[in-house]
């Protein structure tokens, strides 16, 4: 797992981040194999240095046991009814509630770039979208493998607003994680996670395997959306 | 005794945990725990004196989080009613257990991030704070204990609230993480900076970590703090267990590296989450008979921004000075036309060039400078992470500024005046900062050393009658203009030195003044910078531009052992030798090449699309400054646009130049050839073009039309607008006139600025489902009071459907769909 090390590295304080510069080029639009100007590319690597040096990657998570009564789901203090996490949940009887940021910083460094350079401000929106995906991602894989070796299967995580998944959620998530006492993750009044890149999510645990999973991006009903991979 | 003086005499002890014990009694998840105190006042009782009877001389309410956004008629219990029971319950528990304690009344954090990075204002926060403290004073609560807070905002809010409400002895405990750092940036110097200014009576660090972790921490903190430090660990590094936290170490453990924290010399230990009676039982038998390190004042000079503290001392500190409309019409227009965006660049190129800190002067006649100076500041601190100098006479702008500054700002000035000193004081002693006094007074300035240091005496005995110490005073030796008075400069060195050596005092100079009439003027002001330094300058008041002032301050450091190795000096110089070394290089070779002729200039790309000029456009026409705009080249566009004008119309270069090539962008974005990056970057060259014909037009007196005016706003309860600054990048790129509301902007305001102006046209922004109602409540009222208005809407989750549904006049789906609904409507 090359990209397990190279994080790993980079979290250490050494070498560089594992970036992924096709899912940047995603955010930013362009659709696979679109050939991106030499301007563009310089201004990507300049802000992926930038935001190397300002993210902060925080994540905190807990595990919980899973109630199902009809389609009522219920763990922590989390109440819901939703077909898609449901769907996903199947056969889990625990879960983890996951919670990540990139910190304040990302935040202050994309609203510099609003005000001064809105081409970079776009490119560094993309990019440290990416660059949390990638965080979670890996920080999830290291869980994978944790309970693994206990005998439980991870399920993909899965966050308030996809699918049906009530984006009401947010704040159950939130105050089980303690979000804001311990990786500074808070809610707005109108349910928006401050600072912004910030992820929480839902990811089950289950004792079987599942032969085939959809995850990320394509579990999406918006089958119309520009980002869809 | 108050618990001030007990501090004096000895090590005081705090409580530990409530959280886990008040589950271990019964609490639900999800169930406030500060209603416990009303509904189950026995078990806190009880939990109060467990802690007393392990040792503890300080009981801390169950008031975490007691704050009027939790607890409200919403939820049934009230602060006010809250907050007096808990008190109660810590008393009846000290009267129950016979002991002497002191009963902390706890604030939390509000678990909101303060605007602009959430939606909570600054003086929201502090009025929710000092609620909450007016309460703990009239039920009578020993002092009030901030703690948890990993915003330095959030802290001051919560201090300022505080101190504005109740007359408590107040202590802050913030949490930092393993790095040292606050979750929002700051570290211990820079916290400890802020709150001692802000007159904290002790502050420390608690939760987040255990006492392992934090033991680097507390060091640092004891080594810069002139107050007393509290260290309140949790019970360890946690993990989960079968579903339940447990800690890395035990009781005994905790207690024994608690006992060394006690020796470095924390004047008050306890404990946090996980700990419990029994930790805070064996923390008292291990530290009881330590005696207590005396507090020493620590006599440092800092200012500090949100992430940073800036020692003023040896090292000289360079405070740049361009954000002060003096002498710059430029400067002076942005003021006026609200062009916040081009002091903000101001401010990052001069921290691209080194500066420290940053002068903010914003005074201009005819603006409204307290609410621009408090604008001013908010936004430059939302951006950059340098402190600032608040520059200003006006007294208002000055407290305004200071009130929301996130940090210990320099303050500029204060003189000898009575008058100046009794306005200036009761600030710096309220908001904390670092102050520039000028040697001068009610006889003007004294033309000798010796009349300034007799002013610089009265400025430091004034200050501590206000308990203002010297380590907050900056002296500002005063730097004349040595053209017309040929021994100023001799004064204002000897000035230096003597605030140096007799009055150990600091100092601070604006150092370009000494130029002023003389040609060159960076020779002499770099050659007087060198030499202030040299007699004990302390901070300079500089262009940090300007090569040769930053040639002079780096060859000082580096000549006078204060750049270890050498390293700034080189690491600021080699690269640009070596760059030297290589121009000469290629100089030579194209010399040869082109039998002597040689481009001047260092814009070679520039000279690369020009050999495209046949083949672009059809004619030759202002083709390099098409592909200039297209390929997204800010500065070659504004060379070529520069070059143009030499021989072109300015009308001709806009509808021939400028124009065809945004078009030209726009149908390629629109079509799918051209991406959002590529389209802004266009549109950034454009505008430079733009600046640079709108500057030629401004010389020769004529005025480039506005094409119409427009209002953007994201909505209220939205606070990302990257979507709606990429369409006023664009519109304002077509020559429309953008009245840029912000985010989280309320309907109200939108309303009534379209009143104002007869505005044309209203942009809104909306990012979530759950911002979208106050989308069509702002449509809605439009409606009502502003019916000519005509409304387009954008952003992630509207589609056109519910664009009509909600009554908007244009759904764009993208930048270029608004320019051309305006192209289209206005």
């Amino acid at each position: 797992m090359k990209q397990m090390d190279a994080m790993e590295e980079w979290l250490e304080g050494n070498g560089e981040f594992p970036w992924q510069d096709r899912e940047i080029l995603r955010y930013l639009g362009y659709p696979q194999e679109q050939k991106v100007t030499e301007q563009v590319m310089s201004l990507i690597g300049e802000g992926k240095q930038e935001l190397e040096q300002a993210a902060r990657p925080r994540s905190v998570w807990k595990e919980y046991p899973l109630r199902v009564e009809g389609h009522l789901l219920t763990t922590a203090c989390l109440k819901t009814v939703s077909k898609n996490l449901e769907k996903n949940l199947k056969d889990c009887e625990k879960v983890l509630l996951f919670g990540a940021t990139l910190g304040s910083q990302v935040d202050r460094l994309l609203q510099r770039y609003a005000r001064l350079q809105m081409s970079k401000a776009v490119i560094l929106q993309a990019s440290a979208a990416a660059m949390l995906e990638t965080y979670c991602d890996w920080q999830n894989e290291r869980l994978r493998e944790e309970y693994k070796e206990k005998g439980w299967y991870l399920r993909p995580r899965f966050s308030p607003g996809y699918g049906d998944f009530p984006l009401e959620c947010q704040s159950s998530l939130v105050s089980a994680l303690e979000l804001s006492k311990r990786i500074g993750v808070t809610l707005t009044d109108s349910l928006l996670m401050a600072p912004s890149k910030s992820v929480t999510a839902v990811i089950g645990l289950s004792k079987k395997p599942r032969v085939c999973t959809v995850q990320g991006c394509e579990v999406c009903g918006k089958k119309d959306c520009p980002y869809r991979r | 005794m108050g618990i001030k003086e007990a501090l004096k005499e000895r090590i005081l002890f705090c409580d530990g945990g409530m959280g886990s014990l008040l589950q271990a009694g019964g609490l639900q998840p999800g169930e406030l725990p500060g209603t416990w105190n009303i509904t189950h006042p026995e078990v806190l009782v009880r939990i109060h004196r467990e802690y007393l009877e392990a040792g503890a001389d300080i009981v801390t309410t169950n008031t975490f989080g007691v704050d009027s956004l939790k607890y409200n008629e919403h939820t049934g219990f009230l602060v006010e009613q809250v907050v007096t029971a808990a008190i109660r319950n810590a008393k009846n528990a000290i009267n129950q257990s016979g002991k002497k304690a002191y009963v902390a009344l706890d604030i939390g954090p509000t678990g909101k991030l303060l605007k602009p990075l959430g939606d909570l204002a600054f003086e929201e926060a502090c009025r929710i704070f000092g609620q909450i403290a007016a309460v703990g004073q009239k039920e009578g609560a020993d002092f009030v204990l901030i703690e948890t807070m990993s915003d330095s905002y959030e802290a001051k809010a919560a201090v300022l609230g505080a101190k504005e409400n109740c007359c408590l002895p107040v202590f802050v405990t913030m949490t930092f993480d393993r790095q040292g750092k606050l979750l929002t940036g700051g570290n211990p110097a820079s916290v400890v900076a802020m709150l001692e200014g802000l007159g904290v009576d002790a502050l420390g660090i608690n939760c987040g970590l255990g006492p392992v972790q934090m033991k680097a921490i507390a060091k640092k903190l004891l080594s810069v703090a002139s107050v007393p430090v509290i260290v309140n660990p949790n019970a360890g590094l946690p993990r989960s267990e079968n579903g339940q936290t447990v800690y890395d170490i035990d009781s005994a453990q905790f207690a024994a590296v608690m006992k060394e924290i006690a020796l470095m010399g924390a004047a008050v230990v306890g404990g946090c989450c996980g700990t419990t009676p029994e930790h805070i039982r064996k923390t008292v038998e291990l530290c009881r008979g330590i005696k207590p390190v005396p507090v020493k004042p620590k006599c440092r000079m800092v200012v500090s921004s949100f992430a940073r503290a800036v020692e003023i001392g040896r090292d000289p500190v360079i405070i740049g000075e361009r954000i002060n409309p003096t002498g710059k019409s430029k400067f002076k227009q942005a003021l006026r036309d609200h062009n916040l965006e081009y002091i903000l660049q101001e401010g990052v190129n001069q921290q691209d060039s080194g500066a420290h800190v940053l002068d903010v002067n914003v005074g201009l006649p005819e603006i409204d400078e307290p609410s621009m100076m408090e604008e001013v500041v908010q936004e430059l601190q939302s951006i950059i992470d340098l402190p600032l100098q608040i520059d200003t006479s006006n007294m208002e702008a000055m407290e305004r500024a200071m009130r929301v500054y996130n940090g210990k700002p320099l303050i500029n000035s204060v003189n000898g005046k009575k008058e100046s000193m009794e306005s200036v004081f009761p600030l710096v002693k309220k908001y904390g900062g670092v102050v520039v006094a000028l040697a001068l007074d009610e006889d003007g300035i004294p033309e000798t050393a010796e009349g300034r240091i007799k002013v610089a005496r009265k400025i430091y005995e004034t200050a501590a009658e206000y308990g203002i110490g010297p380590e907050n005073i900056l002296i500002d030796a005063l730097c004349m203009t040595v053209s017309s008075d040929s021994q100023c400069a001799v004064t204002t060195l000897e000035t230096l030195r003597r605030v140096r050596d007799e009055l150990q005092g600091k100092t601070i100079l604006g150092v370009s003044n000494i130029s002023f009439g003389l040609p060159l003027r960076e020779n002499i002001n770099a050659a007087f910078f060198t030499m202030a330094m040299q007699n004990g300058l302390n901070a300079a008041i500089i262009n940090p531009n300007s090569e040769g002032m930053m040639t002079a301050y780096r060859s000082f450091r580096a000549l006078m052992g204060l750049d270890e190795q050498c390293g700034n000096y080189i690491e600021a110089y080699a690269a640009q030798a070596a760059a030297a070394k290589a121009a000469k290089t290629v100089r030579a070779a194209e010399t040869e090449k082109n039998g002597g002729s040689h481009q001047q200039g260092g814009l070679n790309r520039g000279m690369e699309v020009r050999t495209g000029e046949d083949t672009h456009n059809g004619s030759g026409f202002g083709a390099a400054l098409a592909v200039s705009i297209e390929k997204g080249l800010k500065e070659q566009a504004a060379f070529v646009t520069r070059e143009l004008l030499e021989n072109r119309d300015s009308m001709e270069i806009i509808n021939k130049g400028i124009i065809p090539a945004l078009d030209q962008v726009g149908k390629g974005f629109e079509a799918g050839t051209v991406f959002l990056p590529q389209l802004l970057m266009s549109a950034e060259a454009a505008k430079a073009a733009f600046e640079v014909v709108r500057e030629k037009m401004q010389e020769s007196g004529a005025e480039q039309e506005k094409k119409g005016q427009i209002i953007l706003a994201t909505v209220k309860g939205d606070i990302h607008d990257i979507g709606k600054n990429i369409v006023k990048v664009l519109l304002e790129n077509y020559g429309y006139e953008v009245i840029d509301l912000g985010k989280d902007v309320e309907p109200a305001l939108i309303v009534s600025t379209a009143q104002q102006n007869h505005t044309p046209l209203v942009g809104l922004s909306a990012l979530m489902t759950t911002t979208v109602p106050s989308m069509e409540e702002t449509i809605r009222r439009l409606r009502e009071q502003a019916p000519w208005v005509k409304v387009m809407v954008g952003g992630a989750v509207l589609t056109k459907e519910y664009a009509d549904s909600m009554g908007a006049d244009q759904y764009c789906r993208d930048a270029m769909a608004s320019v051309n609904y305006a192209e289209k409507i206005l």
